[in-house]
């Protein structure tokens, strides 16, 4: 049986996730599309991140009880597409949050698009940026 | 996400709202069908091979066993006695079933992830184990069908001709009497295979050898009279009033011989087909 090589599939799932983003930046004109649009490219790479975990997960070198346990995973082509996976289904996840806390805050969504970049490109880095924006707009920090 | 389009990605789920007593067997029900999802894509990923077969299909056909399992259950569910649905017990043994069947499926998943047998795994001490534990839990999940056939068989109030009653209570019933001893034996044989295949042919879907016995036919049977004598007895109504009783009980009983045909006759280690 022929299966996606983990090459193809990561040519898959980037450009998938970067229509999730295009769409997280144009929420204020289809609030309601860009919401659904953006959750749902989430699930659908949860769905391949399980598969492919359920498929590797239990012939992988490494684990995650050290640092060099983690490098270990990812030097196997499968387990570090699962990862970068990981990466841009929660990614992704956060800034359909951040979009739509913006928007029910009233947070003008100028203020958001940076945010949304930085969430895009370094995840965490993002969630912070959005965090002390909010505070300062709503002085709000928890839901 | 809006509350319309939610309402009606929930509309065929609430079609199935509305059958009475139903509502803990519907939920697992969709859980079951909707968990075969992540293990559908890894399907599509795996090149791995266990039994001769893709490591994710047995899976795959567990997940759709148990899903068609419980959703007639769900429906025959309305026909049960209402003092039994409100009672306690009731509560406490269908959470016991339930569990029971999800435990057994994580038990295949997981053997599948892990890349090894789940059922007659006794390579060690741990497998063998979890594999005698499953063993009870499938014998407990499969007693519901018995212990509803006797709740509808004993429920004056169903409002259903007696024909089409006595057809789903016997249907129940003999799904519990005649898939334990099927299965019971599959099970200390440590094979569904009765014989040693060759060339490999199976049957499409169903994998079934077409070289060698097969006890997994008679268990399929078996299994299904939930279904097969219940239909017999839909179509018993058609008869003369006074045939229609007996007409059920020819049903079931021709139907119970077929599946002890089909059991002696992959123990002789003859394909289904």
């Amino acid at each position: 049986m022929s299966v996606p090589t983990p090459e193809s599939l990561f040519q898959l799932s980037s450009p998938l996730a970067l229509l999730g983003w295009l769409a997280l930046a144009l929420n204020p004109f289809a609030p309601r599309l860009v919401q659904g649009v953006a959750m749902a490219i989430p699930l659908v790479l949860s769905l391949l991140y399980s598969g492919l975990i359920l498929v590797h997960w239990a012939q992988a070198e490494g684990g995650f009880g050290s640092l060099a346990d983690v490098q270990r995973l990812f030097t196997q082509a499968p387990v570090a597409l699962a990862g970068w996976v990981h990466y841009l289904a929660f990614d992704l996840f956060v800034g359909a949050w951040i979009a739509r806390t913006a928007q029910a805050e009233g947070i003008n969504h100028l203020f958001i698009l940076p945010c949304l970049a930085l969430t895009f490109l370094f995840g965490p880095a993002g969630l912070i940026a959005f965090a002390i924006l909010r505070l300062t707009l709503s002085g709000k920090v928890l839901p | 996400m809006t509350a319309a389009p939610l309402a009606q990605l929930t509309m065929p789920l609430s079609l199935f709202r509305t059958w009475p007593n139903a509502s803990a067997l519907l939920a697992l029900t969709v859980l079951i069908a909707l968990a075969a999802l992540p293990i559908l894509a890894a399907h599509l990923l795996d090149t791995r091979i266990v039994s001769d077969e893709a490591v994710w299909l047995k899976p795959l056909k567990f997940h759709a066993a148990l899903a068609i399992y419980l959703l007639t259950l769900a429906y025959f569910a309305r026909w049960l006695p209402d003092t039994w649905v409100t009672s306690r017990g009731w509560s406490i043994y269908l959470g016991v079933v339930m569990t029971c069947i999800v435990l057994e499926l994580i038990w295949i998943d997981g053997a599948a992830a892990l890349g090894v047998r789940s059922h007659f795994n006794i390579t060690s001490p741990l497998w063998n184990a979890i594999y005698g534990a499953m063993g009870i839990a499938a014998v407990t999940l499969t007693s519901a069908a018995l212990v509803m056939g006797i709740g509808i068989w004993r429920n004056a109030a169903t409002g259903l001709p007696a024909a089409l009653q006595l057809s789903i209570a016997l249907g129940l019933i003999l799904t519990f009497v005649l898939t334990v001893p099927v299965a019971g034996t599959m099970a200390n044989a440590l094979s569904h295979h009765v014989g040693t295949p060759i060339t490999g042919a199976t049957l499409p879907i169903m994998g079934w050898s077409r070289e060698v016995g097969d006890l997994r036919a008679p268990h399929f049977l078996a299994t299904h009279a939930l279904h097969a004598v219940p239909l017999a007895g839909l179509a018993a109504l058609a008869l003369p009033a006074s045939w229609q009783t007996p007409a059920v009980w020819a049903a079931a009983a021709g139907f119970a011989a077929l599946t002890l045909w089909a059991f002696l006759r992959a123990m002789s280690g003859l394909p289904p087909l």
